[in-house]
């Protein structure tokens, strides 16, 4: 059982309401928010959808965001439910600033990267949304609005982003690191999500009718929401009173197919038994299940069937309320997380609109708004494509579970974190992919560009598996088995991915497809591809591993949220044997577009790929690499907070910096390094392994194998320093856009 | 019909990405899904928008391609008594 989490602030905008309140109406009433398409320009009229009732236009003008600021559907949205949450929970701009924020998208900025694709790629009309594309552009636009977080990640596992991420900041204020966090989730429709979920065929053309016989499929829905989370000694001190008790948490695998759920619902039955366990409640505390319930035919009868493996006959009060919102996709976690703490404040059960027909395999949805018992307990799924299944049980408040915190309050954490092994590694990249050889000889290029150097995959991949995976998923693929191979690990218990961008070759493939063929034909393999999650859930899928499984999109600190995810639940022994990757593509048309921002086309610098796999282990093994024995993450940081955390790890033998070329934020990050570190050798690893979002994945790697191997290539040190005296500690530091910094400390065994 | 069924191979081969089969590789009435090619669900719907691509052939229904994709006979004859191009 966990320390439960306190919720003090929550925010919600979706199609049936801008506020909790307008939201609340709406499901007493039993009024949908479904309609026909008003706000998206597309030409599949035929699908009703669930739309937040105001233009970009109008949600930017609420804001007071000016003219010309790029902005998208998705952080807007964000936005305007963030602000909710934060005066909600009367957070004040220092009780932000050490809070962390945490959010689920997979369509970031995508609204507007399907817009203006061609100008990306022909002209320089709007290079400002270039840099607005990825998942972790849209999650700090949101953040930024309202000043610094003291971090900031994105979540993005499709349809169960946001409730990963509520998880994520759960665990964080569980392991001690922060105490309060906000999380949640914010999801625009765009045309590549509408005709993705077309190529799909799981679009029902008529009103969405959950857990009914005659369903047809889902209404896609967009919205944002966030909690404001933390802990009982965090409210006792800010002298607020927590709206609900987020009481315990699940996150498994189905580890069965990309789009469909097993018929068992194996990964949902894992997740929703985890979650009561974590809550510590046997089934029949239950009074109310949330469903995912998206109203395809797979689903629901998949769903059903966990749901009866769970409670057996006596299901407790189920609905969907995608009845209501649509499916708002990677916002549904945290939408569907409002709407169960509205129901538990207001003890009402909300409806599951549309049904009238049993199915023969399936529950009988909720009919009546009045509960038949008080709520006390209720539960929230969301799954996503891949089989990312997340549950969430929240409780009532109690005046014992507040007053009885000053006697329960949890001791404060061990300053010491248990050290964690590092068992094995392996990567392809630019250097020869699956060899140590860059430690001899590394391959140095002159070029600005280079693709990696690909193995052959049909050692490792029958054809017939292989056939539809592109050449980021078969790097992946190949480098997870490897690392597992290398430390005899069959099944991880838990399989974390970063990437910045996930396929972006099939992204791109849609996006082309959207301007030369417009909207018809659309293909399924590219959409299914194009989701982030679907390296992560591969590696799962392949390996029938139904741990946890998780993936972070944050640009340049996409890696390194995977690694602070698996660091902050193996503090907590939530998790002891995890594989962490990192993995990133990039195309010419990429590449071209990273050129204009900047970001990419410096002298020196060199654009790289990145497929790199690292298995981590709470328990040393006779072949373990090196030990990891602390590791920070923070965001816009003051002096103050960056001297703290270098007196935390003292002294190193070097740091290895994350310096691309030589740009002027890579030298501002080096004098910063040599500050925080004086007379300590800087080194680099970009030189060799090249520029990419997942870059730092490669710097902890190489970490690993020079403290294993005791050497280095020359070239890894920066001109002007002196060699390391030894190799026993060195830090590796990550800076993205000189504000997101990540301290990983490796030591020698 | 024998051109239509080279056609529809090539096809096949083209949107599955099957880089190892040539058309003589599969054969007329053998099952495209479950043994035979081994083909799935994602496959099925790759078929679908193929059809309609091709030859004009709209499938609402993804239970209608269990049908039609039976084998590369029946799928021949689908083709051939609905194509609208």
């Amino acid at each position: 059982m966990g320390e439960p989490i306190l919720v003090t602030g929550m925010g919600i905008v979706s199609a049936i309401g801008l506020d909790c309140a307008e939201t609340l109406q709406s499901l007493q009433a039993g009024k949908t928010g479904i309609g026909a398409l008003r706000y998206l320009k597309t030409i599949h009229q035929e699908f009703p959808v669930g739309e937040v009732q105001l233009s970009t236009d109008e949600m930017a003008r609420r804001l007071n965001i000016p003219d010309g600021q790029p902005r998208t559907r998705t952080s807007l949205m964000g936005m305007m439910a963030l602000d909710q949450a934060l005066r909600h929970a009367q957070l004040s701009d220092a009780d932000r600033s050490k809070a962390i924020f945490v959010s689920g998208t997979t369509v970031g900025g995508m609204d507007m990267s399907e817009q203006f694709y061609m100008d990306f790629l022909h002209n320089d009309l709007h290079n400002d949304y270039i840099s607005q594309h990825d998942c972790g552009a849209c999650t700090e636009s949101i953040a930024d609005h309202f000043g610094p977080f003291a971090s900031v990640s994105t979540l993005s596992t499709a349809c169960s982003s946001a409730a990963n991420a509520i998880i994520n900041g759960a665990n964080a204020i569980r392991e001690g690191s922060c105490e309060i966090a906000v999380v949640g989730g914010s999801e625009c429709l765009t045309k590549i999500h509408l005709n993705g979920f077309n190529s799909l065929m799981i679009l029902d053309q008529e009103q969405c009718r959950p857990f009914d016989e005659t369903r047809a499929g889902l209404n896609l829905g967009e919205g944002a929401a966030f909690l404001v989370i933390e802990s009982e000694a965090s409210a006792l001190r800010r002298g607020v009173s927590p709206i609900a008790v987020l009481e315990g948490y699940g996150n498994a695998c189905d580890a069965y197919h990309q789009t469909a759920s097993s018929p068992d619902g194996e990964g949902a039955f894992l997740s929703m038994k985890q979650a009561l366990a974590d809550a510590g409640l046997t089934p029949a505390d239950i009074d109310y299940v949330n469903a995912h319930g998206t109203g395809t035919l797979n689903n629901d009868v998949s769903e059903s069937q966990a749901m009866f493996r769970l409670f057996g006959p006596k299901v407790p009060p189920v609905s969907s309320t995608k009845s209501f919102t649509g499916h708002t996709t990677s916002a549904s976690g945290s939408i569907e997380a409002v709407i169960c703490i509205l129901a538990l404040q207001e003890q009402f059960l909300p409806l599951n609109l549309g049904w009238k027909h049993q199915m023969p395999d399936g529950i009988t949805p909720v009919t009546d708004l009045h509960p038949s018992r008080p709520l006390k307990h209720v539960l929230c799924n969301s799954f996503g494509f891949g089989g990312n299944d997340s549950s969430l049980v929240f409780g009532l408040t109690t005046e014992q579970s507040v007053a009885g915190g000053s006697s329960s309050l949890a001791t404060t954490k061990s300053p010491v974190s248990k050290p964690l092994f590092i068992t094995s590694a392996a990567q392809i990249s630019i250097q020869r992919g699956l060899s140590e050889e860059w430690m001899d000889s590394p391959i140095l290029y002159d070029e600005p560009y280079v693709r990696s150097l690909d193995i052959d995959y049909k050692q490792w991949l029958s054809p017939a598996e292989s056939r539809r995976m592109g050449k980021l998923l078969k790097r992946a693929l190949v480098t997870s088995l490897s690392a597992m191979q290398q430390s005899g690990v069959e099944h991880p218990d838990a399989v974390i991915t970063g990437t910045g961008l996930g396929c972006m070759e099939n992204t791109e493939i849609m996006l082309m497809h959207l301007w030369a063929e417009g909207e018809q034909n659309c293909k399924p393999t590219p959409f299914m591809q194009s989701t982030h999650n679907t390296i992560s859930s591969l590696v799962s899928i392949h390996t029938h591993s139904h741990g946890y499984n998780a993936t972070y999109a944050h640009k340049g600190a996409s890696f390194d949220c995977a690694l602070e995810d698996a660091w902050l639940q193996m503090q907590l022994g939530r998790i002891n044997v995890v594989l962490v990757g990192g993995q990133d593509e990039m195309t010419p048309n990429y590449f071209g577009m990273l050129c204009k921002t900047g970001a990419l086309g410096n002298p020196s610098q060199i654009a790289g790929e990145t497929a790199v796999s690292l298995m981590l282990s709470a328990d040393s093994t006779p072949d373990a690499m090196c030990k990891l024995t602390y590791f920070k993450r923070c965001y816009c940081p003051t002096p103050d907070v960056l001297s703290h955390i270098a007196a935390e790890i003292g002294d190193v033998d070097a740091v290895m910096t994350s310096v691309s070329g030589s740009t002027a934020l890579s030298s501002e990050s080096l004098l910063e390094a040599s500050r925080l570190f004086p007379d300590t050798p800087l080194m680099q690893f970009k030189n060799i392994f090249g520029e990419s979002f997942t870059a730092y994945g490669l710097g902890v790697y190489a970490t690993a194998n020079i403290l294993q191997k005791q050497r280095y290539p020359e070239t890894m040190l920066i001109p002007g320093f002196r060699h390391p005296s030894e190799c026993r500690r060195i830090l590796v530091l990550n800076q993205v856009d000189g504000k997101d910094y990540t301290f990983t400390l490796l030591e020698s065994l | 019909m024998e051109e239509l069924i080279k056609e529809i191979k090539k096809n096949i081969i083209e949107v599955l990405n099957l880089e190892d089969l040539t058309p003589e590789d599969i054969e007329n009435d053998a099952p495209l899904f479950g043994e035979g090619l081994g083909l799935d669900s994602i496959d099925a719907l790759e078929l679908i928008v193929m059809m309609e691509k091709e030859y004009g052939i709209k499938l609402k229904n993804p239970a209608e391609g269990k049908e039609i994709f039976k084998s590369i006979n029946v799928m021949a004859q689908y083709i051939s008594d609905h194509r609208t191009k």
